[in-house]
């Protein structure tokens, strides 16, 4: 794992010579420290964001597919920073991106209406709730297509490149943001680590033990859409990570959810700086979208999971 | 002391229970036909879902108390144990009963892992501690369940149909036990199985037709012509496979 870490900022289109690197002023030496290290520390701390956020809803919700990206958060996140890209707010608001900052507003609303949306739901609405989250999510894609058609030709580009999903970033800022704000997440659920163990036992269990739900949840909800919202703004969409993680980490150790929270934010993060290797190593026109690698090992997993499920 | 004040609790537009006022100060039998009500008026007392009117316990609206003090006062035993997590032991399982006495964000205390130590050797199960509680056959899993109240050491338990998934040695078991109980917990048991009622002896509560019936002696409930009345069925005397 570390092997992968310490090997990927070396693999890309332009081969870097070890000596070059840790040569001041060479080119080779700004390539690694401009742009192929932040990547892999970005990488790495969106890979943990993502899996995290798959344990959390899958624990919360006791579902094996519920993740930011199947209840659609992902997609409210997305289309909020479309807004700001059509709105024209790459400035700073308060100091903060202001494309992230509605990136965190659409991923907590599309949470708050999905939470207000699941009190109408009756039995079995964990799949009802799934079925609500490929709606909403469908009804995000279709708004942003919408302001994909109203925007400027560098708008369109902007808004295109960012939804394929790419990790392609220039500088530390990225880098930095994204590793507070993915210790925030894994110090809040490492926090609720007892709670989120009662959680997936059951809602009863958890409430007559003493945990308040309600209060748990929305906080939880809470921090997570912040960590997608901002990942998201930066990123677009990345699938199938929250998804598949959580589940090869607890094939891989069997423990119960409150023992595989590091486990599972250090393998999200290889996992992504693994993928995203794959996309530099594969001699194309130009780099392939991160979310095309993640959705060809996802995809098939994801497949393997409801089958799997529906035997047991 | 749990009382219950102009009780009533509705679901989907259907009225479960209606107008029940009643002071529980000890053990009681819930009993009544399928769909009567029990569980709802159990979950009810648990704060698990919504009703009108007031219950309380120990003079304390339980829709005021803090989730943590409730857990301490009183838990409640599902019929059947179903858990998510595929991968907690019963040992890790049981500890979580211990959660209402645990310090916020820290770890279960070496008093709380030897309290659930203890009750898992009390239960005749310490065998069981590392098993997966996916692997647990019914008769165990509703003896972790036990293990779990057992570990919150509150003051009243509620068991729901704690017999009906079991065979007639593990029902025994279990009724052994719910019965040695009475001695330290207040004792509400959730029943169809009237000769479990029997052989734990508490006064019944009857449920039927939204209300609810007292019966405080053993014979005023326990007899062929109250049954019948009752049930709408003939009996022939109760047999005693719990004895």
């Amino acid at each position: 794992m570390l092997f992968i870490l310490l090997a990927s900022g070396f693999i890309g289109a332009i081969y870097l010579d070890v000596g070059e690197v840790f040569t001041n002023g060479t080119l080779a030496h700004s390539i690694f420290f401009e742009l192929r290290l932040p990547r892999v520390i970005f990488a790495f701390t969106a890979g943990a964001i993502l899996a995290l956020c798959g344990l959390l809803y899958q624990s919360l919700f006791r579902n094996a597919l519920m993740t930011p990206y199947t209840l659609g958060v992902s997609s409210g996140a997305i289309l909020g920073a479309g807004i700001a890209i059509k709105l024209g707010l790459g400035s700073l608001a308060f100091g903060i991106a202001s494309i992230s900052l509605f990136g965190f507003f659409g991923a907590m609303l599309s949470v708050l209406l999905l939470l207000y949306l699941t009190r109408f739901l009756k039995h079995s609405h964990f799949e009802s709730l799934l079925l609500l989250g490929i709606a909403l999510s469908l009804f995000y894609t279709s708004a942003l297509m919408i302001i994909f058609y109203l925007g400027s030709a560098m708008q369109n580009d902007m808004l295109l490149r960012f939804s394929m999903g790419s990790l392609s970033i220039i500088g530390w800022t990225h880098p930095i943001t994204l590793s507070i704000i993915a210790l925030l997440l894994f110090i809040t659920i490492f926090l609720y680590r007892h709670e989120l163990q009662l959680f997936s036992i059951s809602d009863e269990g958890a409430k007559l033990r003493g945990v308040d739900t309600k209060k748990v949840t929305l906080l939880l909800l809470l921090v997570s859409s912040f960590a997608i919202g901002v990942l998201v703004s930066v990123s677009g969409p990345i699938g199938f990570v929250g998804l598949i993680v959580p589940h090869i980490v607890a094939k891989l150790h069997r423990e119960p959810v409150n023992k595989r929270i590091t486990k599972t934010a250090l393998f999200g993060g290889f996992f992504l700086v693994f993928c995203d290797t794959i996309t530099r190593a594969i001699p194309t026109q130009s780099e392939l979208p991160i979310g095309i690698i993640t959705a060809l090992i996802g995809g098939p997993f994801f497949i393997y999971l409801i089958i799997s499920r529906s035997k047991s | 002391m749990i009382k219950l004040d102009s009780l009533k609790i509705s679901y989907q537009d259907r009225v479960i229970l209606e107008d029940i006022s009643l002071s529980i100060t000890g053990h009681l039998n819930i009993l009544g036909a399928n769909g009567s009500g029990k569980s709802t008026l159990a979950k009810a007392i648990c704060g698990l879902i919504q009703y009108d009117g007031a219950i309380s316990i120990d003079g304390k609206n339980i829709k005021e108390l803090p989730l943590k003090q409730r857990a301490k006062l009183l838990t409640y035993i599902p019929t059947k144990l179903e858990v998510y997590d595929e991968f907690i032991s019963v040992e890790e399982f049981v500890l979580l009963g211990r959660f209402a006495y645990k310090d916020s964000f820290f770890d279960y205390s070496s008093n709380d892992k030897k309290i659930a130590k203890n009750t898992l050797e009390f239960l005749n199960i310490s065998h069981l501690a590392s098993h997966t509680l996916s692997s647990l056959s019914s008769g165990e899993a509703q003896l972790i369940s036990l293990a779990s109240a057992l570990v919150a050491q509150s003051k009243i338990i509620i068991l729901d149909e704690p017999t009906a998934n079991l065979d007639p040695h593990n029902a025994k078991v279990i009724a052994k036990h719910i019965k040695g109980l009475k001695e330290y917990h207040q004792i509400i048991l959730i029943t169809h199985d009237l000769e479990l009622a029997s052989f734990i002896n508490s006064p019944t509560l009857f449920l039927k037709n939204e209300a609810a019936s007292y019966y405080e002696k053993y014979d005023e409930f326990y007899n062929e012509a109250k049954l019948e009345e009752l049930y709408g069925a003939t009996f022939d005397g109760l047999a005693v496979r719990y004895d």
